[in-house]
């Protein structure tokens, strides 16, 4: 087999370094308020994939048995999309989990419904309150999901 | 490695064409929200990997960011077809993938994709400045062969493990053996650190 090992031009490389340009701590900021005109429209949208999931994939939902397990795991990667503006709630993390969760299910090719219901009332819970709980209870609920997961 | 990114340091990227690449609205919005606020002003959006592939044919970008988790044609696909059959011009443009999760399957697709970086979303815009200033920076080679086409994937050289001769002329040796002469002695080491006239 050959291989080559080459250096191409980095276009980037030079023209990060041109003369002007920002402070990093202005870009950032900047930034931050770009996405901050984003939040009202994020949690909406969080909320509706939220409910998207519970309807399908909740307690009550049917026919949940015979979904398949990449509807969850893509319907779930929506709500990390935009978890950011409730990542003080712990959402994003749970989020994540839930997708862990959900990898491990079809790698096994059998649903824990135990484990997914948890992980569908824990990201009801913590977008409802989880700003306001005590840090080291969402903590601990953020890890008894990690476990859940690996059990 | 290359220098980190701190509070004061000065960054340009208003000449910087700059594709975004993310099947969910919400998600795109953020992401061009976020790269906007860093100064480029050339920011192109996609959110198909047809609608993005039709976009490299036409522009010379200077960075790509591109989710993973797309319908019918995924991240991962997008930047191997990048590598081998874009237009050379964009074919060696630094990658950022940004994904939500890693399937366990996936995590040798997503080292062999030929990306410089991937970052966890969701992304906040502290995480991804970093990333773009380190890969503006980093000084690692391409690597061309059957199999893959990308960066490095390497990214400490600790030379081969130790009993093999390692595959490549300047692999260093694992084990470095004993001693072959005796050690040198304080004044000997001061000599080599003497500053001395040189002939040029």
């Amino acid at each position: 087999m050959t291989v080559r090992k080459f250096r191409p031009p980095n276009r980037l490389a030079s023209m990060i370094k041109d003369r002007g340009g920002i402070l990093a701590k202005d870009a950032l900021a900047a930034a931050e308020a770009n996405i901050e005109t984003l939040r009202e429209s994020s949690l909406a949208a969080l909320d509706a994939a939220l409910e998207a999931i519970e309807a399908r994939f909740g307690p009550g939902a049917p026919d949940r048995a015979s979904e398949d397990f990449e509807t969850l795991y893509t319907m779930t990667l929506k709500v990390v999309d935009v978890s950011g503006f409730a990542a003080d709630a712990g959402v994003d993390e749970a989020a994540v989990s839930l997708c862990a969760l959900v990898d491990a299910c079809a790698e096994a090719g059998a649903w824990r419904w135990d484990a997914v219901d948890v992980h569908l009332s824990a990201l009801r819970l913590l977008r409802n309150v989880g700003a306001s709980l005590p840090a080291e209870h969402r903590r601990g609920m953020l890890e008894g999901l990690h476990k859940v997961v690996q059990r | 490695m290359p220098e980190p990114l701190n509070p004061s340091t000065r960054i340009n990227l208003e000449r910087a064409t700059v594709l975004v690449l993310d099947d969910n609205g919400a998600s795109l919005d953020i992401l061009s929200g976020v790269v906007s606020g860093f100064g480029v002003r050339s920011l192109h959006r996609a959110e198909s990997v047809k609608d993005a592939q039709a976009l490299v044919k036409i522009h010379t970008f200077d960075l790509i960011i591109s989710d993973v988790q797309m319908p019918e044609v995924d991240g991962y696909e997008f930047i191997q077809w990048l590598r081998r059959e874009a237009p050379e011009q964009n074919r060696y443009v630094p990658v950022i993938l940004v994904t939500g999760h890693t399937r366990i399957s996936q995590v040798f697709k997503n080292r062999d994709a030929g990306s410089n970086f991937t970052v966890a979303k969701p992304i906040t815009p502290k995480i991804l400045l970093e990333r773009i200033f380190w890969v503006a920076r980093e000084e690692r080679a391409f690597i061309e062969c059957d199999t893959y086409i990308g960066p490095d994937r390497r990214f400490k050289h600790e030379g081969p493990p130790p009993g093999t001769d390692g595959r490549r002329k300047d692999d260093l040796q694992g084990e470095v053996g004993n001693a072959q002469e005796p050690n040198m002695s304080q004044e000997e080491i001061n000599n080599l650190m003497k500053v001395a006239k040189v002939q040029i």
